[in-house]
């Protein structure tokens, strides 16, 4: 169902004050939790992301680090080729704990399996609660092979050009094609305005609503702003280096939306 | 998504057969006539007959050969033209019309503005072109070729080259989407669309 995207504030509200401290990724003051309710499993978000395409990597990795910002953990999973290699930080612990871990995975359920373990081992160890974030070659997504554990829940990011919805669309189409049950959520980069954000999805869940039968879920809007691009080169977080940058509240609203449907939509 | 792949074009030779199969579909009224023709300088790829009678010079370029693919087809245009009434003497009944002329057709992955503009200043009637790409699925490679249609510069070139591909490293042909599916962005990337 769709989302208001009017209550991604940050895009326009200046902030006053401090930016929030950057916390400990694995501590115990994340989103709220029932006591006793931690997951078997933390849920697991696939992102599609191609091997060159390095604003929606930034994306992905400045998104894991936001979800480690607001207390949670924050695990992001690619395959290691070598193609894609320079698109991520090194393997390991990073910025706020946030934590990057390659896999040898060859095909959507090797990387399903890879994902699921690791979903496993984190919700074990991280009393927050947190996601693991996937990136899914989208190549992968046309194999004909079971992959339903690693499809529950694919973000896609899209700007609001008619060729990047296409593809948007296209891609969500093969997700359902092989997960008709998916939640698939829409998250549009390079808006200027709320509207034009808000336009760009309605249109595009309106087509999907068409001829898939199936509606999106809205997951905000990210800004293309110098900041991405200067920690893009830089390989350091926005949130970090310029947490009160429009992008970087934009990032957090994202964030904090995913955290908000973890806790309230178990996947995993 | 279909199992179709853009691919490296195959061999020369076997491309030549399958654009001749290819141009034979989409212009069913030619009728190739010549292989392999020794012209100016260099080799006609074929020489195909139209129903009027005028003969079409034939030339298969690749990637970034459209330039050099103009003036030779000018140059064999040229050569042949005259030899006509030669050929029509060795093969009286094929169906030739020297006095109806020749035209050159361009076979090309992709033409750039300049290219486009010369085709478009000397007119259909002198040269036309086409692009091609050659796609692999389950039963081999095949290519698929495009009349590039109109006179405008502008819009011919957004035609002529392929697209882009995505962010994602995924191109139109894998994304397997519906005719009608596509037309719901077409119609918002169209100058008259909804785009706003």
């Amino acid at each position: 169902m769709p989302r208001n995207l009017g209550d991604v504030v940050d895009y326009f509200l200046p902030r006053a004050g401090a930016a929030p401290p950057a916390r400990r990724a694995r501590s115990s003051d994340g989103p709220p939790r029932p006591a006793g309710d931690r997951p078997a499993a933390l849920p697991i978000v696939a992102l599609p992301v191609g091997e060159r395409d390095v604003v929606r990597a930034a994306f992905a990795w400045n998104l894991a680090v936001e979800v480690s910002r607001l207390g949670a953990c924050a695990t992001l999973l690619a395959p290691a080729d070598a193609a894609s290699a320079p698109l991520w930080p090194e393997s390991g612990p990073g910025p706020v704990g946030t934590e990057v871990v390659m896999t040898e995975a060859g095909d959507l359920p090797e990387l399903g399996r890879a994902a699921l373990d690791l979903a496993v081992s984190r919700a074990a160890e991280c009393e927050a609660g947190g996601l693991v974030l996937v990136r899914v070659p989208p190549a992968w997504l046309a194999g004909g092979s079971d992959s339903r554990a690693l499809l529950r829940w694919v973000l896609l990011f899209t700007a609001g050009e008619p060729r990047e919805m296409l593809e948007a669309y296209a891609l969500a189409k093969a997700v359902f094609a092989r997960h008709p049950e998916a939640r698939v959520g829409i998250t549009i980069h390079g808006a200027r305005r709320i509207a034009d954000a808000e336009q760009a999805f309605h249109r595009l869940a309106d087509v999907a609503l068409r001829h898939l039968g199936r509606s999106f879920v809205s997951y905000g809007l990210l800004v293309d702003d110098l900041h991405v691009y200067r920690g893009i080169v830089a390989r350091r977080p926005i949130g970090l280096e310029h947490p009160q940058s429009r992008a970087a509240r934009a990032l957090r609203d994202v964030a904090r939306l995913l955290l908000e449907d973890a806790g309230r939509w178990p996947v995993a | 998504m279909p199992e179709l792949a853009l691919c490296d074009a195959p061999p020369r030779r076997e491309l030549l057969r399958l654009l001749r199969a290819s141009a034979a579909g989409l212009w069913p009224a030619q009728r190739v006539i010549a292989e392999d023709v020794l012209g100016a300088e260099a080799k006609i790829d074929w020489v195909a007959l139209e129903p009027g009678g005028r003969a079409c010079v034939v030339l298969v370029g690749e990637q970034g050969e459209d330039l050099e693919l103009v003036a030779r087809a000018l140059a064999q245009r040229a050569w042949l033209g005259p030899r006509l009434r030669d050929w029509l003497q060795i093969a009286p009944r094929i169906g030739l019309r020297p006095e109806a002329g020749v035209r050159a057709l361009l076979l090309c992955p992709a033409f750039r503005s300049e290219a486009l503009a010369a085709a478009s200043a000397l007119g259909p009637d002198v040269l036309s072109l086409a692009s091609y790409r050659c796609v692999r699925d389950a039963a081999g490679v095949s290519v698929l070729v495009e009349p590039i249609r109109g006179a405008s510069g502008a819009a011919e070139a957004i035609e002529a080259h392929p697209p882009e591909p995505f962010r994602t490293g995924l191109s139109d042909l894998d994304l397997g989407l519906t005719p009608d599916e596509r037309r719901e962005f077409e119609r918002l990337a169209s100058p008259g669309g909804v785009s706003g």
